[in-house]
């Protein structure tokens, strides 16, 4: 009996030390070092900032569960104050002062196409954003979109869904206001395309500088000319302006598309109903059925207060997750294996499961909203459906 | 395609515009006009007002036009408190103008990085019960907030006018401006007045601020937006000519206006800045100074 007592206790002390070195050998395992640079102060800061934590909160998941490849995680961030020049500098110095293992994507699509070629001559995966199309049909072999942010696909949802609608309800004169940016001019292909395919007329194409001093000229061109569809291609203070005319001026057009600012939190909350059943499009939802959503929802009420996690925040996590699964899939950091890797698997993210092209971006794809009741819906793709569209717009009250 | 009721509707929408404008630009034309200080940092004082409005509505409800009752006295004293511990050690340099510049510059980004801390840098929108209201005139509309904007203009302006030509004080701001030297041997309190008058533009800056925010959105750094717009009607109108401003700032939103109305909008700024250089080239004093 006093045998079999010692022996029970000899176990548990060998388990224990096991235990003890094991956790030691983890703990001293060198960290995986991911870095690079968000705006963090400046114009852009409330953005980059939804991104950090983005990339934060799927570094504190991934080192909760024990790293990757044995490995915890590391973050380096550093803040480029805005600017893309200041990103090219920090990526520079990430990769080859902080001798970083892998590198994180920046914001806005300014810095991410400053940093691609960066990322290339190193030879170092970078998952982002990207800047729209022309970055990512430079030839870069290291740059990956997952999930991208395409101006060029921002309006394929609409125009898949306005495919369902009768003709004879579907709009027939468009009046297109475009900010005149890489970002709004990046909008016009889907735009064109998508008019050209359903016989819509563009009767008003023009684009403006901003800051926008004033939208009122505008809208009264569109409703002299009785156009029933308005794209206003504009971030939010203008297309803030550009809504409060159409409502000023009376203007019913059938849809309201707006580009860039119709899907951040402002929108409905400083607009209240008259932000409502406006269009938009987007490469992320909190509401898509993607497996890790859930999480992304819990997280952002429980630890941010937000009830819609905002958009920036599930982006940085899905370019994590990307960057991730390419780790664990070439079970190495060795950069070209990941980026192989990348090129011949298929990776599931929040904001949908991606392959890849020779430019580094899925097929093209992107999410139509519309704003219902002040919530961001998601309209089509129609298995992604949360609330049935709201067509034609309701007069202004 | 000219039509009328996009231009009438489109020069209307300028002159409110304009009207704005001028009275955020009067405050600033002031204090460059009387202390050769060109402070940077007066539409951050605008933005800092906005947001007192902007709060007063969003927590107590309160209408943005009663908000001035603690913005203005508010933003005076500060000026009053710039002035005594800044801005008169900086009008003693020999370079006034460049170290006004550089001093309200520093002023301006310590504003609004205290408001980004303060309130983040997400955008503000006023939203009263009457913001997309509007008045029909025929097929041409007006829209409330702006005409409420520009009723606050006219009579901030015009109360600027009224301290300037028929106060005591006023008088003696203008004698400081037009011949300091005269205005020091007539017994006037250079420091005193020129406080006063700082103290004033920038309570002007936040009675602009408010009307601005009945329009735009806001954040801490539109200020830098709201900039181009002073230097735009100061210069047009004059330095320190309230009227000129006044003139400059309803003649700016009027061109702006109807721009849109004749021109691709991409050509709008192109124009109106073109304009400016040749007003620059041609009257350098600014259209309405003497």
């Amino acid at each position: 009996m006093k045998r079999s007592t010692e022996g029970f206790w000899t176990l548990v002390v060998i388990v224990a030390l096991s235990w003890i070195q094991a956790g030691t050998a983890l703990a001293a395992e060198k960290p995986i070092l991911i870095g690079g640079s968000l705006p963090l102060t400046g114009t852009f800061s409330a953005t980059g900032k939804w991104v950090e934590k983005g990339y934060q909160f799927w570094a504190e998941e991934v080192n909760g569960k024990g790293g990757i490849l044995g490995r915890p995680v590391k973050l380096i961030i550093y803040d480029d104050k805005s600017d893309a020049k200041e990103a090219v500098n920090l990526i520079e110095k990430a990769i080859t002062v902080d001798k970083v293992d892998l590198l994180l994507g920046g914001y806005p699509g300014t810095a991410c196409t400053a940093v691609m070629p960066v990322a290339e001559k190193y030879k170092m995966v970078y998952v982002s954003m990207g800047g729209h199309m022309k970055s990512f049909s430079q030839g870069y072999t290291y740059s990956f979109g997952s999930p991208p942010l395409m101006g060029e696909w921002w309006y394929l949802g609409f125009f898949q869904w306005m495919k369902t609608v009768p003709a004879d309800q579907r709009p027939k004169r468009a009046a297109i206001f475009t900010m005149n940016n890489p970002i709004g001019v990046s909008l016009m292909d889907s735009v064109y395309k998508g008019c050209k395919d359903l016989g819509i007329e563009i009767l008003i194409d023009e684009k403006y500088n901003l800051p926008l001093t004033t939208a009122d000229a505008m809208i009264a061109k569109a409703k002299q000319m009785k156009t029933d569809l308005l794209f206003a291609n504009g971030m939010f203070p203008d297309g803030v302006m550009t809504l409060r005319a159409c409502k000023s001026l009376d203007y019913n057009p059938k849809a309201i598309l707006q580009g860039i600012g119709s899907v951040i939190p402002e929108w409905t909350r400083e607009l209240g109903k008259d932000g409502d059943y406006v269009f938009s499009g987007t490469s992320w939802h909190y509401k898509l059925k993607y497996p890790g959503n859930d999480k992304i929802v819990k997280v952002a009420r429980e630890r941010f207060k937000e009830e819609e996690p905002p958009l920036y925040f599930g982006f940085g996590y899905a370019w994590m997750q990307t960057l991730q699964q390419a780790v664990e899939g070439a079970k190495s950091l060795d950069q070209t294996k990941l980026r192989d890797w990348l090129r011949k698997n298929e990776v599931k993210t929040i904001a949908g499961n991606f392959q890849f092209d020779e430019k580094g971006l899925p097929k093209p794809f992107v999410y139509l909203t519309q704003v219902i009741r002040g919530t961001v819906e998601l309209i089509w793709p129609p298995e992604m459906r949360s609330h049935e569209p709201v067509y034609p717009k309701p007069p202004w009250k | 395609m000219w039509n009328l009721v996009v231009i009438l509707q489109s020069a209307l929408s300028g002159l409110l515009l304009g009207g704005v404008f001028a009275l955020l630009g009067v405050g600033f034309s002031l204090s460059w006009g009387v202390m050769k200080v060109i402070n940077i940092s007066h539409a951050a004082f605008g933005i800092l007002a906005a947001y007192i409005a902007y709060w007063g509505l969003t927590l107590y409800g309160w209408d943005p036009m009663l908000s001035l009752l603690v913005s203005i006295p508010l933003l005076f004293f500060s000026g009053l408190v710039l002035h005594r511990f800044l801005i008169q050690k900086v009008t003693r340099a020999r370079e006034i103008v460049v170290a006004s510049m550089i001093l309200t510059f520093g002023l301006a980004i310590v504003l609004e990085n205290a408001m980004l801390f303060a309130w983040a840098p997400d955008e503000r929108l006023i939203t009263t019960a009457y913001s997309s209201r509007a008045l029909f005139l025929g097929e041409v509309i007006l829209k409330v907030s702006n005409l409420i904007g520009f009723g606050l203009s006219m009579a901030g302006i015009g109360g600027i006018y009224f301290f300037l030509y028929h106060t005591h004080t006023g008088k003696a701001v203008r004698a400081t401006w037009q011949d300091p030297e005269g205005a020091a041997l007539q017994g006037i309190p250079l420091n005193r007045v020129s406080m006063i008058a700082f103290g004033l533009a920038i309570a002007s800056a936040g009675a602009g601020g408010v009307a601005m925010a009945y329009m735009y959105s806001f954040n801490p750094p539109a200020h830098n937006h709201w900039l181009i717009f002073l230097f735009l009607v100061v210069i047009v109108g004059g330095v320190g000519s309230v009227i000129g401003t006044a003139v400059a700032g309803l003649m700016i939103g009027l061109i702006t206006g109807l721009s849109g109305a004749f021109l691709p909008f991409q050509w709008i700024n192109v124009f109106l800045f073109g304009l400016l250089m040749v007003i620059l080239l041609i009257k350098p004093e600014g259209l309405f100074r003497k």
